[in-house]
């Protein structure tokens, strides 16, 4: 493989961030979106290999998030074991959950199928919102006071940033590796033509179902990881629909399909909606709705394709300017 | 035998596409299946490719029936379809296109990509390897499709109209890949409504008409059946007179 800039630029970068901002005055707040960043990159990654790669756009996976988040606290209030032990049987509970969506909801193609994955979101947030043992619309709270460093509470966000550092890493990595298998050129198969796909003999409905239960399992450690860092959640910040709505609006910002996709558009969206945030203090967060609906109209009227798709139009245009210019002079 | 289709039947709803049509291809051999629009051969196409259920009947696929198996498994099987429209995966290119096909029987990457290569170079797409399948017009998409399917290592190639739309020199140009395809020991089953098309290639025609097959045997003696023209002519002949009664 060869090494190209951009990325290593771009690691490198994520990877000295906490050096660079401890400088500034408000530290603590830039490593904690920094944190946040990070970790809606690594849900819209998880959210990518089958809603981008795939193309199966689900709009229900604050499902599989949902159980990331709700698992490792139940087991700590159940058996006061760490919630980081919770975190395979929060995968566990999301591939289930996947299966049971998948199978009969990926007859149904385009629309059709992310609505129904909007209703099962919709249906599982509400029973969750009723069931006592889940805290019901209260919620649930982690450990108040860490008990040795399993329990994984710290005061600063720069831990957590590399901890989520490290798993975006992962992430990125299995999704690298599939982009290059047989079961990758399977799944953008899927997306480009079903029936095609189908008449050169790909399992069409097994692929899908395994990149869904993969997909999940991904979107729950982020799950897992919001819950721990944050150490609360409640049925709106695990299974909200916005949750869901977040990690596709992030990878089609950046680019659906795409392996940086989704981390570009984290980085473009979370300053963002941290800054408006700031500025408007708790009005704010009416703010979030009508950012994403101008991104979604932006990107439904001008570019498909997210950013990355932008930005190499833009360099093959610059590019064959200068070759021409070049030709020109010679 | 090779393919053994006895009275394929497939109706939508009350209509009766496809009546008790029977066909039996031998390993080797070229067959034609013409007739008029409408006609039903599209959809016997599509039963047998897997792409249909039939209603009725029964299809054989060299031992085994296939009759109600789903298409990726008459692909499995060694069947091998194109597309009347084609059907090729625009954004990936064209090498990544034919690397799907490639990867039913080659699991590995550089296994897929190295039988790519060779199918590529069969059908002449090796220069436009790395562009995106979008931007080949028509003829190219219909030679891509060809690849891509070859690349599955078909016993039987189905061509669904593969060369309809094509202009004369590129209907020659694609007359040679089929034959050198043929040469390479596929069968080949080939829709087609231009009968010359058919009459170069074929060397057996079954003959289509309001859902049956009304005639069968060598293209020369299939062409001067005279159900056969009034076949074709009663459908200019009545079109014909629909085209004076306006005014």
């Amino acid at each position: 493989m060869k090494a190209r800039p951009g990325p290593i630029a771009l690691w490198a970068l994520l990877i000295l961030f906490p050096l660079l901002v401890s400088l500034s005055d408000s530290a603590p707040f830039f490593e904690d979106v920094g944190a946040t960043l990070i970790l809606a990159a690594i849900g819209a990654s998880a959210w990518n290999i089958v809603g981008g790669y795939a193309g199966q756009v689900s709009v229900g996976h604050a499902i599989f998030f949902g159980a990331g988040a709700y698992v490792p606290l139940l087991v700590f209030s159940l058996w006061e074991v760490p919630p980081l032990a919770g975190v395979p049987l929060a995968m566990l509970v999301a591939i289930l959950f996947a299966v049971a969506i998948g199978l009969p909801s990926f007859r149904l193609t385009g629309h059709y199928f992310s609505m129904a994955t909007i209703a099962v979101a919709e249906l599982v947030r509400l029973v969750v919102s009723n069931w006592e043992l889940l805290g019901a619309a209260i919620g649930m709270q982690g450990p108040a006071t860490p008990r040795g460093w399993w329990d994984l509470i710290f005061r600063s966000s720069v831990p957590y940033y590399y901890i989520f550092l490290g798993v975006l890493a992962c992430v990125i990595a299995i999704t690298w590796a599939l982009e290059r298998s047989r079961f990758g050129y399977y799944l953008r198969a899927i997306r480009a033509g079903e029936r095609a796909a189908r008449s050169l003999g790909v399992p069409v409905l097994r692929t899908k179902l395994i990149a869904f239960m993969l997909s999940a399992a991904l979107t729950a450690v982020a799950g897992a990881l919001y819950s721990i860092k944050i150490g609360f959640v409640n049925p709106e910040s695990g299974i909200g629909i916005l949750v869901s709505v977040q990690m596709v609006i992030i990878a089609a910002l950046g680019g659906a399909g795409t392996l940086y996709g989704p981390l570009i558009g984290a980085l473009v969206l979370i300053p963002l909606q941290s800054a408006t945030n700031t500025l408007f203090g708790g009005g704010g967060s009416g703010l979030t709705f009508i950012i994403y609906g101008g991104i979604i109209l932006l990107l439904a009227r001008f570019e498909p394709g997210g950013l990355i798709e932008l930005w190499q139009r833009l360099r093959a245009m610059v590019l064959g300017r200068f070759s021409r210019g070049a030709v020109d002079a010679a | 035998m090779l393919l053994e289709a006895q009275s394929v039947s497939r109706a939508f709803g009350g209509f009766l596409a496809l009546s008790e049509a029977t066909l039996d291809v031998e390993p080797g051999e070229i067959v034609g299946l013409i007739g008029p629009n409408g006609a039903g051969k599209s959809t016997f196409f599509n039963c047998v490719a897997g792409d249909l259920a039939p209603t009725g009947g029964k299809i054989v696929f060299d031992g085994v029936d296939v009759t109600k198996a789903p298409a990726e498994e008459h692909a499995r099987l060694g069947i091998g379809r194109t597309f009347q429209v084609p059907a090729t995966f625009e954004d990936m290119t064209i090498l990544e296109n034919v690397m799907v096909g490639a990867f039913l029987r080659h699991h590995r990457t550089r296994d897929a990509q190295a039988k790519a290569m060779e199918v590529l170079h069969l059908t002449g797409l090796e220069a436009q390897a790395q562009q995106r399948a979008r931007s080949l017009g028509t003829p190219g998409r219909k030679r891509l499709e060809i690849a891509r399917v070859m690349a599955t290592e078909p016993k039987l190639l189905l061509l669904d109209e593969a060369l309809a739309g094509l202009t004369p020199s590129e209907v020659q140009r694609a007359i040679e890949l089929v034959r050198r395809i043929h040469a390479t020991g596929v069968t080949i089953v080939i829709v087609e409504h231009i009968m010359e098309v058919i009459l170069t290639l074929a060397e057996r025609v079954l003959v289509f008409n309001q859902g049956r097959t009304i005639a069968q045997g060598i293209p020369q003696h299939v062409v001067s059946d005279p159900k056969v023209i009034e076949a074709y002519l009663g459908h200019h002949h009545r079109r014909r007179r629909a085209r004076k009664a306006e005014p």
